[in-house]
């Protein structure tokens, strides 16, 4: 990472943080749970320029592992609530409301969603990637939809949020500040991937595939390997989405919601490490100062999207930092 | 005579109604140049497919080294030392010279899942690739994007990634395609320091530095080889003469 670039990120993970901390100092806590959004949808878009910025492996299905971070949480706090085993058969795996109980949960679920639908959809490349990657995201969709055990199409609530020793999670400020730390260690550990031999190895085969079986390597395993884990963080953004709003519907499984991930990193920066986090600030704002004057101000995000990848095409994190894979 | 590095042995591969590789015995000897000749559509493209593991045969075997790779995909048998190079440059262009070197290390080395160090803080990756950098002559030039490289360095680059990977046999797609004939002249410099390497298969148009450079000669035609033998006797030979080279050779 160039030192420009390790800036640049810092400065815009500083400057969520500061909005956050200063808008609790003047009494706004709306505001600092728009800045928790931001950190959550952010997370979720740093895991999915792992696989998309990095690894150049455009999925349209994150909602899906976003998604199922969401539901565990959901399903384990609502058995948690009532009392009752989330199953019984072959083990017995209690309800708990405990986000260090939780976390794991989302994470390991999610990551073997990635490992079935990574297995097999990173046998496609191109176009028919992002239509595999999109179908299967869908196809949990349309299941959570019909599945009345846990709320089908109306969602599933749960109405306390849940718990981190030492916290309390109800304050707007300390659910934010659980939420960046988490930002900032997904931060770190993709600085770190990117840089590492796996990185070298993901980076080239993006860029050209002969040339790294060449030399030995497997591209499926170095892919599947950067889907899982990109899938990983997304499954951990999808939990803390889950209790921020202490609500999950099918609509966190959605293409929209795909969709919107991957507008945050194209927003952002594909590629770069604090690009998502920059995008889904833009994208938050946006929604919270112009969703108030008309309902159509996602045209207007439209439009912005369509100016950045017509003159900034390494998105808003490209025009601060020059050097590419900061 | 010495066991030879690359043998193959009755390779068969249809595709369909036509018959690309039919019946193809050969070997490749510890410091010998071997190239490949014929007309377009005699197969060539997929024998070379076939040793390196892109695609399987019908029927016969690939021995490397005295072991079967029959079984191997085309990453591993990378590498065990099976370098394949292609016809357009192949290196990653948004990598500095010292990461594509290092990336051919990591490859080499079957450790590519490391996750946290730094690969540029890694000496077991950079001090090899130092050394082979400076061995191509591309000392200082290490930081240098590959893109910003003159053709001929990339070239170089190329050298330094496949002798980074511990090569004991180089198989070489028509390695001229495309250049003029200073990059001809460049490579048939380059061939001679690769063969010093490893042996060298050599599949290739040009018949002025097949002749130049080849220690032996086989001659494919319609999937089947039709002579194997030195220049001298393939220039000698009444069918290769009938069915390819034509009159004037």
């Amino acid at each position: 990472m160039s030192r420009g670039g390790a800036l640049a990120n810092a400065l815009v993970f500083a400057a969520l943080v500061a909005v956050a901390a200063g808008a609790d100092a003047t009494g706004n806590p709306y505001i600092v749970t728009l800045a928790t959004k931001v950190a959550i949808l952010g997370l979720a878009g740093v895991g999915l320029n792992l696989a998309l910025g990095y690894g150049g492996l455009v999925s349209f299905g994150h909602a899906a592992f976003f998604g199922i971070g969401g539901y565990v949480t959901a399903i384990l706090a609502s058995h948690a609530a009532a009392g009752t085993p989330v199953i019984t058969f072959p083990f017995t795996v209690a309800g708990t409301a405990e986000m260090l109980a939780i976390w794991p949960a989302a994470i390991l679920v999610s990551g073997l969603a990635a490992l079935a639908i990574g297995a097999l959809s990173l046998r496609t490349t191109g176009v028919y990637f992002i239509m595999v990657t999109l179908a299967f995201a869908q196809m949990l969709y349309y299941f959570a939809v019909s599945w009345p055990a846990y709320g089908g199409e109306d969602g599933l609530s749960f109405y306390v949020r849940n718990s981190f020793p030492g916290a309390n999670t109800f304050a707007p400020l300390q659910f934010f500040a659980i939420c960046a730390t988490l930002l900032g260690g997904a931060m770190i550990l993709v600085a770190l991937l990117t840089q590492s031999r796996f990185g070298l190895a993901l980076r080239a085969a993006k860029e050209n595939e002969a040339r790294v079986i060449a030399v030995g390597i497997r591209p499926l395993a170095v892919r599947l390997t950067a889907f899982v884990l990109s899938g990983m963080v997304a499954g951990l953004a999808g939990a803390l989405f889950a209790d921020l709003s202490r609500f999950v519907s099918p609509a966190m499984l959605s293409w929209h919601m795909s969709g919107e991930i991957m507008v945050f990193v194209i927003l952002g920066g594909v590629g770069r490490l604090a690009g998502p986090i920059a995008g889904a600030a833009v994208f938050i704002a946006l929604e919270y100062l112009l969703g108030p004057v008309s309902d159509h101000w996602q045209a207007l995000l439209g439009l912005l999207l369509l100016v950045i990848v017509l003159f900034a095409p390494r998105g808003l994190m490209g025009l601060v930092a020059r050097r590419r894979h900061v | 005579m010495s066991e030879p590095i690359l043998s193959l042995g009755h390779l068969s591969k249809t595709f369909g109604a036509l018959t690309a590789t039919d019946d193809v015995s050969l070997d490749l000897r510890p410091g010998e140049i071997h190239a490949l000749i014929g007309p377009n559509g005699a197969g060539k493209s997929t024998l070379i497919k076939l040793i390196a593991g892109e695609l399987r045969p019908d029927s016969g075997q690939v021995t490397f080294e005295g072991q079967s790779i029959d079984r191997l995909g085309p990453a591993e048998r990378a590498r065990l030392g099976l370098a394949r190079s292609f016809q357009v440059s192949s290196v990653i262009p948004d990598f500095t010279a010292l990461e594509n070197v290092m990336l051919a290390v990591a490859g080499a080395s079957g450790r590519t899942f490391g996750f946290v160090r730094p690969a540029l803080r890694d000496r077991r990756l950079t001090d090899p690739a130092f050394f082979h950098l400076a061995h191509a002559g591309l000392s200082g030039r290490e930081a240098v994007p590959a893109r910003a490289l003159s053709h001929g360095e990339r070239r170089r680059l190329e050298i330094a990634m496949a002798l980074a990977m511990r090569p004991r046999a180089f198989l070489l797609d028509e390695p001229m395609a495309g250049m003029g004939a200073e990059g001809a002249r460049d490579l048939t410099a380059i061939l001679a320091e690769l063969k010093a390497e490893a042996p060298i298969l050599l599949v290739e148009h040009d018949m002025d530095a097949v002749f130049a450079l080849a220690d032996r000669i086989s001659v494919l035609v319609y999937g089947r080889i039709i002579a194997t033998g030195t220049v001298a006797e393939i220039r000698a030979n009444d069918e290769v003469r009938r069915s390819y080279l034509g009159e004037d050779a």
